[in-house]
Formats: structure tokens, sequence, C-alpha cells
């Protein structure tokens, strides 16, 4: 085997923005919601104009779908309680379903997405995420 | 199929799927008698087919593990089984063994079968999952004896991967671990304590050490990518899965009258129990898009994809929604661990099993590389109503634990169990109707085996770079 085989995945411009970006949105998920956010954030505006393709797709799809996690898991949220009442059994059965349901999928999806970044490859979020940059066809 | 002693894994999978229909259809009885108390009374009463239930599910999965064993250990040391007759035998007194103490599960009263089989000379009956009589438990550890003899010869003698390593170890591990079985102190905190050395290390230490080697023989397999790469992925893997699980049994200690320190072990270990399925994940996906060939054995790779998936949601997600000490003081013991026990169990065990078999058998059925196109459509059916149906068990059990938990246990004014169970009916039946469909995927399972078998290899049996 050699050392090129295994690395030539992270020879594609961009590897670790995307990993980082992927990263990022799976950290603000799990570990550190709020800010893993600011961070992608941060990240996003200071490098998603000049980035090669594969960073660019990653950072806008990260960036999107953590946008859209927001408001399913914040403000969906926030509605059931509204709408259920606290004391109701029935809300927290809703809302305890929803809440496992939706969180652990929007975490696969971030597994892919990692996993793809992490071969080099672009990938867009099914449902949530944008069309993917041109530069993206390139790459396998 | 490159050694011909490898053939023995045939009758472990065969005897596997054969108990897996069992422990489903007595699931299928289980769900109904849910919600008709009566149903099959006095012939199958609840506990019985609940021992029944999980007790066969142990049993094929060992047999699952050990035919997975002996197909895997000789490709890997690259020489021919120390003794396949050894296996063989092996095989009848296990099985033999196994399907007495099912009958005898179900046409002897408990207590009876303890005292028919000298149950008070070594007191070992009576625990949950550990139900097995005396001398069944003593035919476990001999046939586990011989069993690790084998494969640890066939390595010994032979070339030294990590993959082998790895599952003689989880292996050595379950064998160890089980003897756990015989210590039965009066003292009940110290019964469930070493209990938990059993069940616990098994299902959420050792058996994961032979869930990893097994996926990533199946990785390398159909994905061609470096054995070198995959090999590190599982140290790191295996690595995560002792530092978290080890400790994290503390997360069975909260209220069984251990120390109160435990609530903190265990909840800050058990709650890191989830990276390594995380791990098992991004590793999984990373080799399928990093792959060199196209294998045709598509289902193979799909069993493989979906282990992951699954156990991360079933293992890791779930067991994590009820694991942190304050959450488990409300939840202990509802319907959100029947939840959590059949998504992991179902994700870590059964599909690696499966994958395992979907990988092996055409091979041993004198296929070059993958069954036919025909065969595989079947089989993948079979894995999408298993798999989407596994996730709809768990989502009602879910949202019955949680109605539970709050009627029984959270509100001002709590409500009796059996109260409570009528609340939840609905979630039951439902629960019911997806065990249905689960059993039917099941059957499709069993029929792929018999579709186009006639019908030539799919991709010409050849291997495409990817």
């Amino acid at each position: 085997m050699q050392p090129s085989e295994i690395n030539s995945d992270t020879d594609v411009p961009g590897f670790s923005l995307a990993v980082a970006a992927e990263g990022l949105y799976l950290l603000n998920l799990l570990l550190l919601p709020g800010a893993a956010f600011l961070i992608l954030l941060l990240l996003y505006f200071l490098k998603v104009d000049k980035a090669p393709p594969l960073a660019a797709a990653h950072l806008s799809q990260t960036m999107n779908a953590s946008l859209w996690a927001g408001v399913l898991l914040i403000l969906v949220v926030g509605l059931i309680l509204l709408l259920g009442g606290f004391d109701g059994p029935w809300t927290w059965v809703v809302l305890i379903t929803y809440f496992t349901i939706c969180h652990a999928s929007l975490v696969i999806l971030g597994i892919l997405g990692l996993a793809q970044a992490m071969a080099g490859r672009c990938w867009r979020y099914p449902l949530v995420g944008k069309t993917l940059p041109d530069g993206c066809h390139a790459l396998r | 199929m490159n050694y011909q002693s490898q053939s023995v894994a045939k009758l472990y999978f065969i005897a596997a799927i054969g108990l897996f229909v069992g422990q489903i259809l007595f699931g299928v009885i289980l769900g109904l008698q849910y919600v008709i108390g009566d149903f099959l009374f006095p012939e199958i009463p609840f506990n019985v087919a609940r021992m029944v239930h999980t007790n066969l599910l142990i049993v094929w999965l060992l047999f699952g593990f050990m035919g997975a064993a002996y197909f895997l250990v000789p490709e890997e040391a690259e020489r021919e089984l120390h003794s396949p007759l050894l296996a063989k035998v092996m095989f009848w007194i296990f099985l033999v063994a196994g399907a007495l103490t099912i009958l005898g599960y179900l046409l002897v009263p408990y207590a009876g079968l303890a005292q028919m089989t000298g149950n008070d000379l070594l007191p070992t009956m009576g625990r949950e999952f550990l139900e097995q009589p005396t001398i069944t438990k003593i035919g476990i550890v001999i046939v586990a004896l011989a069993f690790l003899y084998n494969i640890g010869m066939t390595i010994l003698k032979g070339r030294k991967t990590a993959i082998s390593l790895v599952l003689l170890i989880g292996l050595l591990g379950l064998a160890l671990l089980f003897l756990f079985a015989f210590y039965n102190p009066d003292n009940l905190v110290k019964d469930k304590f070493y209990w938990w050395w059993v069940v616990h290390l098994w299902v959420e230490g050792v058996w994961e050490l032979i869930l990893g080697s097994i996926l990533a023989f199946v990785l390398i397999k159909t994905t061609g990518v470096d054995r070198e790469v995959i090999e590190k992925w599982l140290y790191v893997i295996i690595a995560m899965t002792l530092i978290t699980g080890i400790i994290g049994t503390g997360h069975h200690y909260y209220w069984i009258g251990t120390p109160e320190y435990w609530q903190w072990w265990g909840s800050i270990f058990s709650a890191m129990e989830p990276i390594p399925f995380f791990m098992m994940t991004v590793f999984a996906f990373n080799m399928v898009n990093r792959r060199r060939r196209n294998h045709p054995n598509k289902a193979a790779l799909l069993w493989a994809l979906g282990t992951a998936v699954m156990a991360f949601l079933g293992a890791g997600v779930w067991g994590f929604l009820h694991t942190l000490a304050p959450v488990n003081y409300y939840t202990h013991g509802s319907q959100i661990t029947a939840a959590h026990g059949h998504m992991a169990f179902y994700g870590a065990y059964v599909m690696i099993v499966l994958a395992m078999i979907s990988y092996a058998m055409p091979l041993m059925r004198g296929r070059k590389v993958a069954g036919s196109n025909r065969s595989q459509t079947v089989e993948m059916w079979s894995f999408w109503l298993m798999t989407v149906s596994m996730v709809f068990i768990t989502l009602f059990l879910t949202a019955a634990g949680v109605l539970q938990t709050y009627l029984q246990r959270y509100s001002d004014e709590p409500l009796p169990f059996m109260v409570v169970q009528d609340k939840i009916e609905i979630f039951y039946w439902l629960r019911e109707v997806a065990g249905v469909v689960f059993l039917i995927g099941l059957i499709l399972y069993v029929i792929s085996f018999f579709v186009g078998n006639s019908d030539p290899e799919a991709g010409g049996g050849v291997e495409e770079s990817a």
C-alpha cells in the first residue's frame, strides 16, 4: 500500500475546510449548540466566496442545513409546546418523538456529509440542501 | 470461497436463521399478549413467551457469531480451520441443547424445570436472560471453550490480522464474562451488580468488538479499500467502545442499591457510548465512498451500511435518550427501554450477522462472488421491510414509553401500572402491526435463498473497478 493512495482524497483542494464545515455542523447538533454554529457562520462569511468548489459546497450545504435544523428543532418544538401546553402528556409524547426523529435524521445527514467530505466529494443534503456549485461536477 | 473448511459456517447460519424465525414468531405472539392478555393462555403464558423470545435472540446471535467466525477466520489466517470436525460436533451439541432448553421452557413449568435439571446443586436460574438451566449453561461453556480452541488454534497457526485478533478478543470476552452467569449470590444488590457483567458487558462491550471486526471484514471484501485504512478505524472504534462501555455499565447501577457515585460515573461514561457507533457510521460510509471496486453483492453492502446507521440510532441515540441518571429516574424499565432494546439489538447485532450471511452464503453455495440479481432483489426488499418496520416498532414503543412515564411516574396524580397499560394500548396495537410486517420481511429473507438459484450471478460474477 502506498501512502499516497491513502491520502489521495485529502489532496483535493478545499478538503480541510469541507471536513471542518461538516464537523462544525455535527458539533452544533451534538455537543456545542450555538457556539459551533457561530464558528461555522464565521467560516462561511470569511471563506465561501474564495474557497475551492469542494469547500464552498460543504460550507453552503452545512450552513443551510444548520438554519433548517434551527427551525425544525427550536421553532417547531416551541410551537408544539405552545399549542399542546406544558402539562399535557400528549405534548410530551409528540415533542419527544418528534425531536428524537428530527435530531437523529439531521445527525445522520451530517454523518453522510462528513463521510463525503472525507472522501473529497461534494454532497447535497436531501430536502434542506442548496444546489451544488458548478465546480462540483468535476469532483467524481 | 478460498478454504473448504469455511463451509462449516453454513450449518451455523442455517440454524441461526431458523431460530431467528422462531424468535420473531414468539415476538408476534408476545406483542398480541400485551393487548389480549389471555391469548394462548395457559399453553404459552406471557412470561414463557418473553423468555423464549429473548433466549432465542441470544442463542441465534451466538450461532451467527460462531458461523461468522468460522467463515472469517480461515480467510484472515490464510489456512484451513484447525478442526472442522470439532466445529460440526459442537454445532450439533449446541443445537440440541438449545432446542431441549426451549422445549423445556414450553413444556415444563419453570420451577419444575429447575428441579428436573438439578438447579438446587448449583443455583443459577431465575434471572432475566440467564434463565437457562444450569446444565445448559455448563453446555454453553463447553461449546464456547471448544469453539475458542478451534478458532484460537487457527489464528495462532496462521496469519494474524487486526480483524481476527479483535474478533478473538471479543469472543474470549464473551466466553469469560458468561462465567458470571454461575455467580448467584444471595445478596440481591451483588446479584444484580454481577448479572450486568454478563448482560451489559456483552452487548455494550465485547459484542461490539465482534460487530466491529465482522463489519471491517465485510467492508474490506466489498469495497476493496486497503486493509491498513480499515484496521486503523477498527482500532479507534474498539478503543472508544471499551473506554466508554466498561464504566458505562454504571448506568445500570443507579437504582439497585449501589453507592450514589455510580449516578455520575454511569451518566458521564454512558453518555459517551454513542461515540463508537457514530464513528462506525462515518467509517462505513467513508469506506464505501473510497471504494476501489463495485462488488456485485449489493445486498451484503446494504446490510453493512444498514448496520452502521441502525446501530447508531438504536444503541447510540435511543440509548442516550434515557441513560442520564436524572432522566432514568423516571424512565427506568418503561417501554422506552423496550424501544431501545429492540432497535439496538436489531441494528447492531441482527444486521451484522445478516450482513455476514449475505456476503458468505452465496460463496458457500458455489457462487464466485454473489447471488443472482433476483435473489438479491428479494433480499433487499426484506432488508427494507424489516428495517422500516423496526423503526416503527421503536417509535411506537417510544411514544408508549413517554406516555407511560408521564402518567405513571411524573404527573401530580400518578396512575397504577395496569391502568396506564390500558391507556397506551393503541401503541401496542400499532407495534403489533409493525411486528407482523417485520415477520413478512423475515419470511421474504428466507425466500430469497430459494429464488433465482438457476439464474446467472449478478454482475457476471466479476468485481468491477470503481
